[in-house]
């Protein structure tokens, strides 16, 4: 009986799911694909209040932030490292997303993506063309 | 083995005692520890009651589940804790999440959530926290279960909540990294758990040493063997998991999993006429439920798909399905047709098992209503790909409408994932690979789906997505039909080019 209860388990590994978070301050609650984009190439540098946008991510050589940075700037591995080394005052690399987090929470205009299970209340979660990261269709998922 | 799962968003889990709790001396008082502000580290999380023995008991039921793993014992105890005090606000949140009986789960949820006023802010995150994820309110739970987390990250309970919750997601790197972070190395529960979590990563040698820890915790359960067993299986190291299946039983004969796990080890090694022997033996020793019953009944007619052997495939399902329908069980009935319609060849004969498979369902006889959904959700999938074998534009469009609106109505995980393989699938075959990538990436448990989504990968020339995705599959040991019907065609066309049939079909067998 156990076993059937198992069985219904998922085994694979799922589709990954990535949030972008903001700080709690931040009145934006929802972004166009395009404007995303925008902000992670640094095109968009401030917010429509006029503070300034820091990006924060994982190292962009990641194997999460390699799919985000795909799926956002349809860049390689080896673009995305150069990209993000050549605009060091607009994007920050923090070591984990309990990192980019606590950076977001603290950091008035920040702007940061982490996996969906790293969320915690200290943040407000964007949605991306009216869509959250648990709905179809939501751009930032994938393996 | 693994212990069970609870409806509650799959949720799984399991607590023991937390050493050094403080204890409010006051009789008729809450007995808990003053709530935590956030991000502050503490040592345990409270628990609320006003009732020393049911605390005790609730203690001991932990106890049981987590350092022992005797999951039925510990049930039973916290049943009695419940009645002791029927306001203990988590000692009903655990029963929801340990009980093996779905209908208590979702009582003790209810009463949970209706007396989480009685206990701290803590425990009452904990509840909402389960209470989100069976609303499928995932971010809300999410954050409040990362929220309990961060407030006792050393915690045996929490840790233990939260890697079952994780698991229970797929969400197998963070169930490591929770468990890690935590410092607990003495609890054989988590050992457990955490042994699967690493084998799941792939990451075996961590695996295997969990394992060890696990036997040299439990020397006299058959668990941990059971456990390293299908790990080492999962590894495809098949001769060392029979012995350890063969070490499980001779410490506990009665440990029926492990006599089929031999035959299920057997039937993956490609032996299935030994296979067969195992699961007979397995058959006339023990005296099986009836969902057991038909489930290595199943896994027994999977051997016939193995060996090619249509009719053999088909007597073994028709007489499953005939032993289901005796026991008034429509979903198992329906499930069986249905994987006889995925075994068959000949599209107008699958679509004829898929109309009994439904027919099964319309009955809906001792069966919950979403289990129905489930299932009627699997077919039609089935449906769509019998579609597509034909080349019947008309009716996979029709079944996958029907599908979509049964996916958005239901709000059920398996009917979702039923959905985006079907339309993966229709997408495939329509040449539009981005768009079905975006829903076969959803839905990886499924083989069928993971062929596909290799073969996609590979259409838009993302060859790091492919390599990853064929080894996947090349890897995958578990004994499912799906994996019968997919793996074994799908490592030889790797090895051998030429044997390869079209991306699309999924392998049929031969009449």
């Amino acid at each position: 009986m156990l076993l059937m209860w198992v069985a219904i388990l998922p085994r694979a590994v799922q589709a990954k799911q990535f949030a972008i978070v903001a700080d709690k301050a931040n009145t934006t609650s929802n972004l166009t694909a395009s404007e995303l984009v925008k902000i992670f190439n640094a095109r968009t540098r401030s917010w429509p209040d006029g503070k300034a946008i820091t990006v924060v991510m994982r190292d962009p050589s990641s194997a999460d932030m390699q799919l985000v940075l795909r799926k956002l700037l349809n860049m390689t591995p080896e673009q995305a490292h150069a990209f993000v080394l050549a605009h060091r005052d607009a994007i920050m690399v923090a070591d984990s997303d309990d990192a980019v987090l606590r950076f977001v929470s603290t950091s008035p205009g920040a702007i940061g993506v982490v996996d969906l299970y790293s969320l915690t209340q200290d943040v407000n979660v964007l949605k991306i063309d009216g869509k959250l990261p648990v709905e179809q269709g939501y751009l930032l998922r994938g393996n | 083995m693994i212990r069970k799962a609870s409806i509650f968003g799959a949720t799984i889990f399991s607590v023991t005692i937390c050493i050094g709790l403080v204890f409010a001396a006051v009789a008729g008082l809450a007995q808990s520890r003053a709530p935590q502000a956030n991000n502050t580290i503490a040592a345990a999380l409270p628990l609320t009651t006003k009732s020393p023995q049911a605390r005790r008991l609730v203690e001991e039921a932990l106890s049981l589940y987590l350092d022992k793993v005797e999951q039925e014992q510990s049930i039973e105890i916290l049943r009695k804790a419940v009645q002791v005090d029927p306001d203990f606000a988590m000692g009903h949140e655990f029963l929801a999440q340990i009980s093996l009986d779905s209908a208590e789960q979702v009582g003790e949820q209810e009463k949970a959530f209706a007396t989480r006023s009685h206990a701290t802010t803590s425990e009452q995150l904990v509840i909402e926290w389960y209470q989100d994820a069976a609303d499928h309110k995932l971010i809300s739970a999410i954050t409040k279960m990362n929220d309990v987390l961060n407030q006792y990250p050393h915690d045996k309970w929490v840790v233990w909540m939260t890697t079952w919750w994780l698991q229970s997601q797929a969400q197998y790197e963070r169930v490591i990294a929770v468990y890690e972070n935590s410092g607990i190395t003495d609890s054989p529960g988590l050992m457990n758990n955490i042994g699967y979590n690493y084998a799941y990563t792939r990451q075996f040698d961590k695996a295997f040493a969990m394992m060890d820890k696990y036997v040299a915790a439990l020397p006299n359960d058959s668990n941990p063997q059971d456990s390293y067993a299908e790990i080492l299986r999962l590894a495809g190291r098949f001769n060392q998991s029979i012995e350890h299946y063969r070490a499980s039983l001779a410490i506990n004969p009665q440990f029926y999993s492990s006599q089929f796990g031999i035959a299920d080890t057997y039937s993956l090694m490609g032996d299935q006429v030994r296979a067969r022997k195992e699961y007979e033996i397995g058959f006339q020793k023990f005296s099986l439920p009836e969902l057991q019953q038909i489930l290595w009944k199943t896994r027994e007619a999977a051997t016939f798909v193995r060996e090619g052997d249509y009719d053999g495939t088909e007597h073994a399902f028709q007489g499953i399905a005939d032993y289901a329908h005796s026991k008034q069980n429509s979903q198992a009935e329906a499930d069986t047709y249905r994987q006889m319609a995925m075994c068959q060849q000949n599209p107008k004969e699958a679509l004829v098992y898929l109309g009994k498979a439904e027919a099964a369902t319309q009955d809906g006889k001792n069966a919950l209503k979403i289990a129905i959904t489930q299932e009627l959700a699997q077919i039609l999938r089935a449906r769509v790909e019998v579609a597509l074998r034909m080349g019947n534009k008309e009716m996979a469009k029709s079944s996958l409408e029907r599908l979509a609106a049964m996916s958005e109505s239901s709000n059920d995980k398996l009917s979702e994932l039923a959905y985006h393989g079907a339309a993966g699938a229709v997408l495939f075959s329509e040449h539009k690979y981005d768009q079905a990538i975006s829903h076969l990436e959803e839905d990886t448990n499924n083989p069928l789906s993971l062929k596909l989504l290799a073969a996609a990968y590979q259409k838009i020339g993302y060859s790091a997505g492919a390599k990853r995705t064929n080894e996947t599959l090349t890897n995958l040991n578990d004994p499912t039909l799906e994996q019968a019907l997919v793996v074994p065609a799908f490592r030889k066309c790797s090895e051998t080019p030429s044997s390869c049939v079209t991306n699309t079909k999924s392998a049929s067998l031969k009449k």
